[in-house]
């Protein structure tokens, strides 16, 4: 699981391009899309929907899905862990 | 009539934030790479991750510009751009001839030509005329145009300008770009702020900008040019050219220079060359007029008369 998010992590510095970022700059628990975590938008909502199918072969048709899914690293993971079975 | 208040450029040579650049250009050699200025200083790092070269030396150069103009916000946005964002229209278009599956959308959107114009309305908050022009190599003038036309409508501080990008596969196709000489590919971005009204800050004149496609003749083209502006081609200070100026008899070769030796060559080079020719009055107070010839491709002709308040 921490291999997963710590891969989770590059793909979404290389995907985002967040420059000046690493991997440790990421807590697992920081929200993806709060000022207060990555501060991410919408089209980057759109980026990690790629990123999951790009990565991981793993499709995200239920905007309400990935709606939980793309709030921390960890959800993120958990999301892969239970689509991938 | 177009005052210029504010004038900002990113290019090869020493252009941004650098009153008296004009005096200092060197002749463009193969080593020569863009000047990029600290960008995280007008872009939010959260925008800047996505913007490719040419949006980032947009936005910059708007917002140095609003700055200097001293404005709140410009009553419309203008651009011009010959070729437009290349670098994220290759990046999309190599993404989705490889990648199978969903494609990333950041490319996508950042693709299409008037995202330069989008992206500096949304880092200022700007809710105004928002317009785009591309007509390769006159994209520029038309701008230009654009921005004259509003300014004799009675809108106030216009933000013109022109951006194009250079990519490698450029390099590869150039023999089919048709430009005039074979010089080195560049990048660069001009912006202005424009006015109907002379203030304190003006910096020089735009009396007039015109442009022909499919030209036939340049010489009486532009004989009539200076002659509807009262102009003598003797009475020019300077012309700042691209392209061949062979066919006029009676022009005084000493007061010519080609701005594509300083700025390479890009489709909207004449807006380096505004910038050029504003500096020059600005600082070289005994120029007064300046004509700036644009026949970077053959067929296509861009005419823009610069002059001193004084003029």
């Amino acid at each position: 699981m921490d291999n997963l998010k710590e891969d989770l992590k590059k793909q979404i510095i290389e995907q985002l391009n967040l420059e000046d970022i690493t991997p440790a700059d990421i807590a697992d628990d920081a929200l993806l899309f709060n000022d207060s975590g990555l501060g991410l938008d919408s089209i980057d909502a759109l980026e990690l929907i790629v990123l999951l199918e790009k990565y991981h072969g793993i499709q995200v048709t239920n905007p309400d899905e990935g709606k939980d899914a793309f709030k921390t690293i960890n959800t993120m993971a958990a999301y892969v862990q239970k689509r991938k079975g | 009539m177009a005052y210029i208040s504010a004038a900002s450029t990113i290019s090869h040579q020493p252009t941004f934030k650098n009153a008296g650049f004009s005096a200092l250009l060197e002749v463009l050699g193969e080593s020569s790479a863009l000047i990029n200025p600290e960008y995280k200083e007008y872009i939010d790092a959260g925008l800047l991750r996505r913007m490719s070269k040419i949006l980032r030396m947009s936005v910059a150069c708007a917002k140095e510009c609003i700055q200097q103009a001293e404005i709140e916000q410009p009553g419309a946005i203008i651009v011009g751009t010959g070729l437009g964002c290349l670098l994220d229209t290759e990046k999309f278009l190599n993404n989705s001839i490889t990648i199978e599956g969903l494609l990333p959308p950041t490319s996508f959107i950042q693709s299409t030509h008037n995202t330069m114009g989008g992206q500096i309305s949304l880092s200022i908050g700007n809710h105004g005329y928002n317009m785009t022009h591309t007509q390769n190599t006159l994209s520029f003038e038309h701008a230009l145009q654009d921005a004259m036309l509003l300014l004799a409508e009675g809108e106030e501080n216009i933000l013109v300008g022109a951006a194009d990008e250079h990519i490698e596969f450029l390099s590869e196709v150039a023999h089919r770009l048709h430009v005039y000489q074979e010089k080195q590919l560049t990048s660069g971005a001009s912006f202005f702020v424009v006015s109907n009204e002379k203030t304190s800050g003006s910096l020089a004149k735009i009396s007039d900008a015109q442009s022909w496609g499919l030209v036939s003749n340049v010489e009486d083209a532009t004989a009539k040019f200076l002659k509807d502006n009262n102009v003598d081609l003797k009475a020019l200070d300077l012309i700042l050219y691209a392209g061949n100026l062979s066919e006029f008899a009676e022009i005084d070769t000493e007061k010519c220079i080609d701005y594509t030796d300083f700025s390479g060559i890009y489709p909207t080079a004449s807006s380096f060359a505004l910038h050029y020719a504003v500096d020059s009055i600005a600082q070289n107070k005994p120029i007064r007029n300046v004509l700036i010839y644009n026949a970077l491709i053959k067929n296509n002709l861009g005419l823009m008369l610069v002059q001193s308040l004084e003029a």
